[in-house]
């Protein structure tokens, strides 16, 4: 081998590490599951096995009405979750942005939800909401109200599902947005008290426009999270009552445990992962573009605004 | 019993122990120093068990390695075993519903060879003695409907911690009203609606209805007794007929006048409603009985009474629970048959029911040593003679239908969905997933 092509080799085998890495951890599972879903496979076989059906699988579940409320449960579930955790974690770290004696202590109580073990809130929630010896409905009870069917009506289980999630995932919103809020560029804020901006209008004209990058990037983190949530749900309900909180995880798991269809299941893993792809490029495209126009703005030449 | 009656029933235990030790040893011999590595599912029957084995270990000098796991957790990690060329475990308990997918895919020894060997079959295990519905519904396959007993089929397992349905009550509450325990749905019903009426904030029967698994096993619950079944003896589906309806208005009655929350209780919260004191009946398996007489987690002991699952048209209890069998893909198949039979023989199932334990045998039930120690297991014996192994059917799609009835009922009882309308749409999916499975090939 002349030096020449030892050289030009050279990057390659720098790169080959990283590539086999991505490779071996990346796209084989990817691939396998994707190879699988085109399978009529049953965990008593194996993979080599199983009979090739080619899209029968996905035209199956696109007919399946349980598969489709299911993604219409995910949906729901992952837009009021996020939502309402973006709206909560957000308020919380604007008014807790400030010196208040013993804020260190204060936050670590508040992200304590989130190391819970997703059983563990499951257990815990499960019982808070349990009919008669739950505290809520005790509670409740005691002060001559009646007592509420948490678990047991569709609409307050997709309910109670909804308020276990904001508890445990309202304080990683929290967290990241008091990061960004303290790192914000004090000059802004600043000129924007000197010029004589008032609280709210510092909020909407400067805080959330310069936060706007990270809260994107937290808001793409939870909407990926609430699309996999899986065993806190698990514990509650198991998808009951009917199918009024089955999220997509959930069936996924019982289609390849219960049903025995290891290819529907990858089917449906495939479906999931398209739909956050999809959001995920969305997402992106968005901030790209809103790059582009905070840009374009600092560039125009002053005289023109 | 009298204190004649032990010393007969334990010298007579003893001589039979001994005549099996000297018998047996040349047929221990050629295995001992093996280690069987069995699966087990974490269950009150088999901690029972595991009080027992270091008996066979000493009689056989064959040691068992046991690997306990939750019995879905079980299911899935045999699952992956049974497809291994060779596999870690000699001899496993199966869930009843795991025969179909284990026979159908060829993973089990059929058990036809080792009852044939002479240097293996104890001419004295007595097949007889074993709870006959069991062994047609845990042991036997590839008869009728291919699940069922027939000419054709044959046995690829023994029932080993198998359990029934009964109907637990407060005697001590139908003793204040004068009332008499049900023996038919009729009684059970109407009782099911009368005791909170007499007993203000205590639910009638307590009975499992979550969705998903939970509401189809109480479905099928009712509808054996009722008269019905899932598929007619075409496998067309029947869930919808008359009989079907009347499953399922039992069940949303007995869901109506239970305890606040019964339309999502699993059988542990149904038992623990019981237990509490909450509710005046419970309809569910045998299993549960020991715990209600335990004053840790009992504020009913000494106030439970038992009688058999109430009648309908018929008389039909759950056949549920475990079966031993051995894998295809096992290392020492002729040692795990000899720990198969020594666990399923006479000796062992009563010792292993005085552990607490189910028994597997009519003769363990009647034994009167047991039923002075456990009040219940000679009613629990008779039950057992309702066992219907057809109760729920045991084939490789059911997994897929029995959550979709299960689902649909729980909107049945959470949402006040039409049951004839809900039924009919279980029952042409179930059509569809049967087609699918080439359960209709055959048909003209």
């Amino acid at each position: 081998m002349s030096i020449a092509t030892a050289n030009r080799l050279t990057p390659y085998l720098f790169l080959a590490p990283a590539a086999i890495v991505l490779v071996v951890a990346l796209i084989y599972p990817i691939g396998y599951v994707i190879y699988a879903s085109f399978l009529d496979w049953n965990p008593s076989q194996r993979i080599g096995e199983a009979a090739y059906v080619g899209l029968k699988n996905y035209m199956k579940l696109l007919g399946d009405a349980a598969f489709r409320e299911s993604l219409w449960v995910t949906l729901k579930f992952a837009a009021v979750v996020v939502t309402a955790e973006m709206i909560i974690g957000v308020g919380l770290a604007l008014l807790l942005d400030r010196n208040i004696r013993g804020m260190s202590l204060l936050r670590t109580l508040f992200i304590l939800p989130m190391m819970v073990a997703p059983i563990v809130v499951g257990l815990m929630w499960r019982y808070m909401y349990h009919p008669t010896i739950g505290i809520f409905n005790r509670t409740l009870t005691s002060m001559g109200f009646e007592a509420v069917p948490w678990l047991s009506d569709s609409d307050w289980a997709f309910a109670a599902v909804v308020i276990a999630d904001i508890w445990q995932w309202t304080p990683f919103i929290f967290i990241l947005s008091l990061a960004a809020l303290q790192s914000l560029p004090r000059s802004a804020l600043e000129a924007a008290r000197i010029d004589g901006a008032s609280q709210w209008q510092t909020i909407l004209y400067i805080k959330l426009p310069l936060m706007l990058p990270v809260l994107i990037v937290t808001m793409l983190l939870r909407l990926i999270d609430a699309f996999k949530v899986l065993e806190v749900i698990l514990v509650m309900t198991n998808g009951g009552p009917g199918l009024a909180t089955e999220i997509l995880s959930l069936r996924i798991n019982r289609t390849a445990s219960e049903f025995r269809a290891l290819g529907e299941a990858a089917a449906m893993s495939n479906i999931l992962l398209l739909v956050l792809m999809g959001l995920t490029l969305a997402m992106f495209l968005y901030s790209k573009a809103m790059e582009a126009r905070a840009r374009a703005l600092r560039a125009a030449p002053v005289g023109e605004e | 019993m009298s204190f004649m009656q032990s010393i007969k029933a334990g010298l007579f235990l003893a001589a039979a122990s001994a005549t099996a030790v000297l018998a047996s040893d040349a047929a221990f011999k050629p295995y001992a120093g093996t280690k069987l590595v069995v699966n087990f599912p974490a269950h009150p029957h088999y901690s029972a068990v595991r009080k027992v084995l270091p008996e066979f270990t000493k009689l056989t000098g064959i040691q068992v390695e046991v690997d306990q796991l939750e019995f879905l957790k079980m299911r899935e990690k045999q699952t992956l075993e049974l497809t291994k060329a060779r596999g870690d475990y000699d001899l496993i308990a199966y869930v009843v519903f795991s025969k179909a997918d284990y026979v159908f895919a060829d993973q089990l020894e059929n058990l036809a060879r080792y009852f044939m060997n002479p240097k293996l079959a104890d001419p004295a295990y007595d097949a007889e003695d074993l709870i006959d519905g069991y062994v047609q519904n845990i042991g036997v396959a590839g008869g009728r409907k291919g699940y069922l007993p027939g000419p054709t089929g044959s046995l690829f397992g023994v029932p080993f911690g198998a359990e029934t349905s009964v109907l637990f009550y407060r005697t001590d509450v139908f003793e204040k009203h004068k009332l008499a325990p049900p023996k038919t749905y009729t009684e059970m019903l109407d009782l099911a609606c009368k005791i909170p009426q007499m007993e203000p904030g205590m639910g009638g029967v307590a009975m499992r209805a979550a969705s998903g698994h939970h509401a189809a096993h109480a479905f099928l619950l009712h509808l054996a007794p009722l008269g019905g079944r899932i598929f007619d003896d075409q496998w067309n589906p029947i869930v919808n007929n008359e009989k079907g309806i009347a499953a399922a208005q039992a069940l949303k009655k007995i869901v109506e006048c239970g305890v606040r929350g019964s339309q999502v209780f699993g059988p542990a919260e149904a038992a623990a409603s019981f237990a509490q004191g909450n509710s005046a009946m419970f309809l569910d398996s045998t299993v549960y009985a020991a715990g209600f007489e335990n004053p840790a987690n009992s504020k009913v002991v000494g106030k439970v009474g038992w009688v058999k699952h109430p009648v309908g048209v018929r008389a039909g209890s759950q056949t549920g629970g475990f079966g031993i069998g051995i894998p295809k893909n096992a290392k020492s198949k002729e040692a795990a048959f000899l720990l198969l039979q020594w666990l399923t023989s006479k000796e062992a199932d009563l010792k292993i029911a005085l552990e607490g334990g189910n028994p597997s045998r009519y003769s363990t039930h009647k034994n009167p040593t047991l039923n002075a120690k456990f009040p219940f297991s000679a009613a629990f014996g008779e039950a057992l003679k309702d066992a219907d192994p057809d109760w729920r059917p045991i084939i490789p799609p059911w997994g897929k239908i029995n959550a979709d009835l299960g689902t649909t009922l729980s909107k049945v009882l959470t949402e006040n969905a039409d049951i004839k309308a809900s039924l009919d749409g279980v029952a042409e999916r179930t059509r569809a997933e049967m087609r699918a499975a080439g359960y209709y090939t055959w048909q003209k």
